[in-house]
């Protein structure tokens, strides 16, 4: 058994947003590209997934559009809207500082007299 | 395989096409997503059951993820319904802007037509604003009112000082109770030139029952009523700005009035001159004499009282009441029987000529819907033009509310646009409104403010529904298909042309109630100016003279000042005549005198209540006040000599009818005969409009103790070139005397009709705005009407009609216009003219004549208006109109 991590407020908007930048998705997609991706290590309760997909639709930044998918049944697809694709820059710049300080913390050699 | 229950039922989907269905979405979400997670287990090799069961606990809490994104979805719906509608919204506005662009003859006669009677509309508001509607600026003014007695039938507005004192002190009901008396003009020295200032008596209540703060220090208190009291003055704001320079130290100056000292105790504000504008006063204590305090016949002061809240009016009232039967019981033949009536103190200052404000707001309200009526017409023409674009547009899903809403907005962009021109149109009518010289409390403070504003933009919203629906609804009842078939080519015409003649008869029957109003209102003017008021009122001129008692007491003194000021200007060259009276007529009327004949009891027809005037000897002259019997007065009937009389035309014929009264003798009831010695024509002393009243001249030299005149001066030349002469001859007796209340007769008797005249020229201004845009509304109806017959007509020429037949046929369609207008119209202005009746003189609401002219007029104007219509008619090409069809 993998070990996992829970996750941190927001980082699940930062996950979609960044899955969709690959294109549009259903949600059961999304959980599955999710599980792939981090092989396991992020345990995202699949039912949580679909309460950030349509707060995040109502504040815009994705777009909602029912089409069929390769097995012929009618699927959910959601997409990166202009205003999600900005805020994902502004999700990525923040995650980099974070990881940037996290790191610096982490590797810090004690604090100097 | 997938179970039924998973699946989406099929009429959902189709549901979809229709409209969105949140709540299905959220559930078909969730069914994908676990039917997935099911299909990939069962591929995994386990069993459906076990699948089930494990998907489920895959997802979570499915009951509560499932109700937050039923209400999450439901959010965003709300949403967008919301955004939906000023989205359409704002695709509208900018739609109709382009629309409105593109045919700017069109958007321009609209605009200036709303324009005009949105503007007119507003002026007539704030004016009916600041004088009717904007509450009195007293603390209580809705609990003062004025009390008058009654006699029988009449109302006696002035009530006897005892009266008022018994009043005061015996009526529980009232909080406060107080008099006020005009005490004339004073003049007021010490103070820079000598001022001539209108004085009024006022006692501590009257302060009290209109309490309104003072600006400055107090009112009187009620020790300053008695008799013998301290002199103390309250001043008015605007005396106290321009004597002394509102200073704050006023208080306790004393000023010098008539030659009197009065300590100055308070400033009053304005309000307290209502319904007069702002100007000098001052108010004195009424000092009340023991004899003033028993004088119940002398009809003298206005009474003004605060009802208590915990009693209310009718019960004071009727306390009141109970007071003055007893009085009337005590003095008989006082004039009054002892009922107190009570009017609301916006009544008393707002007057009664509140009914030019209602007679005007009709008036405007007519002219604006003349213009809706326009632009309705103008609306149903461009929808004619415009039946492709909206058939194309409801062939491509517009449903009929989207394109009602879209005509709709249109319109109101319109009169939006409308009102922001009528707010530049009110703000001149506003300006023009409050600076006329006519009697309306408040009348100069109407302002654009935002009231008006907010009024303004309602009644632009209210006139483009009242204009726009019926055209929007017609627009998108449009059959579609017949239209797209013709290609846009109009085939209904017919029912359009209906409606379009509706409004334009519609149009006339309001401009005949208008024109009728304003024709009546001329005649009525004609008839006045066709009154002789019985004496000369041009190059006259009149002032006032008050001569200090202080340094008048004398009555030889006093009579020989006087005398010496009316040679002195007489002396004047380029003065034709001057003569003294106590009262000028048209100024007022004089003091009653109850004439009796000899042998008569005072109560029989040989007694009758005279207008008495004293005038000095060449008074007739100087008027041009014919005689009709013996003679007028001569400097022979001075003080000492035998007392004589001059009666008016009006009360000889009373007191001796068929007989001579040169020779008769005359008293008021005491044992003082005069002798009549001739009889003057008569006059009209109130103005054309009243009755001339029964005069008794007295020789100004027989009435001794007058300390002041009204000088008359006739100029050979233009006569207030005369005045700084005239001045220097009054100075030259008194260096300290001011002229007063100079002006000309003319000017008078300008100020006395200018209400009259203020209305007629409104209400002509307002009949002919109507008969213009009428005119319009026809031209286009008849325009149209060519243009739908462009066939027949040029059928008709081709068969050698001649071009007159054809003139006519358009002419007739006016004249038809016109002739169902007045048909229609006579009837609702015979109706209306009913409320004008107050305003007419000499002729009735139902005057033939007017009615007769103004038919007549509109019927012109119809003719006019199909002229050019017509012309087009006779020069259509037959071939052309054949081939286009």
């Amino acid at each position: 058994m993998a070990r996992t991590i829970d996750l941190l407020q927001g980082t699940l908007d930062l996950i979609v947003l960044k899955a969709l930048s690959w294109g549009p998705m259903h949600g059961f997609g999304l959980a599955r590209w999710i599980q792939h991706t981090t092989e396991d290590a992020l345990q995202v309760e699949e039912g949580s997934l679909y309460p950030a997909l349509y707060r995040m639709e109502n504040r815009g930044w994705i777009k909602a559009q029912w089409a069929l998918t390769e097995n012929g049944r009618r699927a959910k697809y959601y997409k990166l809207t202009p205003a999600g694709k900005r805020q994902l820059a502004v999700e990525l710049e923040a995650w980099a500082r974070m990881s940037r300080a996290m790191g610096q913390i982490v590797n810090a050699r004690g604090a100097t007299a | 395989m997938l179970p039924d229950e998973d699946r989406v039922p099929t009429w959902r989907r189709y549901l979809r096409l229709v409209r969105d269905n949140p709540s299905g979405d959220v559930d078909d979400e969730l069914a994908f997503h676990l039917q997935s997670t099911v299909d990939e287990l069962v591929a995994g090799g386990m069993s459906l059951g076990d699948a089930r069961a494990a998907a489920r606990a895959k997802f979570g809490d499915l009951e509560q993820i499932s109700r937050t994104l039923h209400t999450l979805s439901h959010q965003r719906e709300r949403h967008m319904t919301r955004a939906d509608l000023i989205d359409s919204l704002k695709q509208d506005v900018v739609f109709g802007l382009r629309q409105l662009r593109k045919s700017p003859a069109f958007t321009l006669v609209a605009v200036i037509t709303l324009g005009v009677g949105i503007g007119a509309s507003s002026a007539i508001f704030s004016v009916v604003r600041s004088v009717l509607m904007r509450p009195l600026p007293f603390a209580n003014a809705d609990r003062v009112v004025r009390l008058s007695q009654r006699n029988g039938s009449d109302e006696m507005w002035s009530v006897p000082y005892g009266n008022f004192d018994t009043w005061r002190q015996q009526a529980r009901g009232f909080e406060a109770m107080g008099a006020i008396a005009g005490g004339g003009r004073v003049t007021l020295t010490g103070q820079g030139e000598p001022l001539p200032v209108p004085t009024f008596s006022a006692t501590a209540g009257y302060w009290r029952a209109l309490s309104m703060p003072p600006v400055l220090g107090r009112y009187f208190s009620a020790d300053e009523d008695r008799h013998g009291a301290r002199p103390v003055a309250v001043i008015s704001q605007e005396l106290w700005k321009d004597r002394f320079a509102s200073r704050r130290d006023v208080i306790g100056r004393l000023i010098t009035v008539n030659g009197q000292s009065y300590a100055v105790v308070g400033v009053a504000p304005n309000e307290y001159l209502l319904p007069h504008p702002p100007g000098d006063a001052i108010w004195l204590p009424v000092d009340a004499s023991p004899s003033q305090l028993n004088e119940f016949g002398d009809h003298e002061w206005t009474v003004f009282a605060l009802a208590r809240r915990d009693v209310g009016l009718p019960a004071a009232l009727r306390q009141v009441t109970q007071i003055d039967t007893r009085l009337a019981r005590d003095h008989p033949h006082s004039f009054y029987d002892g009922t107190v009536t009570a009017r609301p103190l916006t009544d008393v200052l707002v007057g009664g000529n509140r009914l030019v404000l209602y007679l005007l707001s009709g008036a405007v309200a007519l002219v604006l819907l003349i213009a809706c009526g326009n632009v309705a017409n103008l609306l149903l023409a461009r929808a004619s033009v415009r039946r492709t674009e909206i058939a194309v547009r409801s062939a491509l899903g517009a449903s009929r509310g989207r394109l009602v809403a879209q005509m709709l907005v249109e319109s109101v962009l319109l009169a939006l646009a409308g009102a922001a021109l009528g707010l530049g149109v009110a703000v001149a009518g506003i300006r023009f409104l409050a600076s006329s010289p006519i009697p309306l409390a408040r009348l100069n403070e109407a302002r654009l403010d935002g009231a008006v504003v907010a009024f303004t933009l309602g009644l632009a919203v209210v006139c483009a529904i009242l204009f726009g629906l019926a055209p929007a609804l017609r627009a998108a009842r449009l059959d579609l298909q017949q239209t797209l078939r013709d290609g846009g080519r109009n085939t209904r015409g017919e029912s359009q042309h209906g409606l379009r003649q509706v409004l334009v008869v519609g149009e006339l029957c309001l401009t005949l109630v208008l024109l009728v109003g304003a024709g009546l209102l001329i005649r009525s003017a004609f008839a006045l100016a066709a009154v002789p008021v019985g004496f000369d009122t041009n190059d006259l001129l009149v002032f006032n003279v008050v001569l200090p008692e202080s340094r008048y007491s004398n009555n030889d003194r006093t009579r020989a000042a006087f005398e010496a000021m009316e040679s002195n200007i007489a002396a004047v060259p380029g003065v034709r005549a001057v003569a003294r009276t106590q009262t000028p007529p048209i100024y007022g009327s004089g003091w009653n005198w109850t004439a009796q004949r000899e042998g008569s009891n005072g109560h029989d027809a040989g007694a009758v209540v005279a207008d008495m005037r004293f005038v000095s000897s060449s008074y007739f002259a100087t008027l041009g006040v014919p005689m009709i019997r013996g003679r007028a007065f001569t400097a022979g009937d001075g003080s000492n000599a035998p007392l004589v009389a001059v009666v008016s035309r009006r009360l000889g014929e009373r007191l001796w009818p068929g007989i001579d009264p040169v020779g008769r003798r005359i008293s008021n009831g005491g044992d003082q005969w005069r002798e009549v010695v001739g009889v003057a024509e008569d006059v009209h002393s109130d103005g054309p409009k009243h009755d001339v009243d029964p005069v008794l001249y007295i020789p100004a030299a027989q009435q001794p103790g007058q300390n002041s005149y009204a000088f008359l001066v006739r100029g050979a030349v233009p006569v207030t070139t005369l005045l700084p002469s005239i001045r220097r001859a009054v100075a030259s007796v008194d260096p300290l005397i001011a002229l007063s209340g100079v002006s000309t007769m003319d000017d008078a008797m300008g100020r006395l009709l200018a209400l009259d005249r203020f209305t007629r020229v409104l209400l002509i201004a307002l009949g002919i705005t109507g008969l213009l845009l009428a005119m319009v509304g026809v031209y286009g109806v008849i325009g149209y009407f060519v243009t739908q017959r462009q066939h027949e007509v040029g059928v008709r020429i081709a068969l050698g009609a001649s071009s007159r037949s054809v003139h006519w046929l358009v002419v007739w369609q006016g004249l038809v216009l016109a002739g169902t207008g007045v048909v229609l119209g006579v009837p609702i202005a015979l109706l209306v003219a009913r409320f004008l009746g107050a305003f007419l003189f000499g002729i009735t609401a139902h005057d033939p004549i007017t009615y007769i002219v103004v038919a007549v007029l509109l019927a012109l104007v119809a003719v006019l208006a199909a002229y050019g219509p017509a012309r087009r008619a006779t020069r259509i090409d037959p071939l052309e109109a054949l081939r286009a069809t």
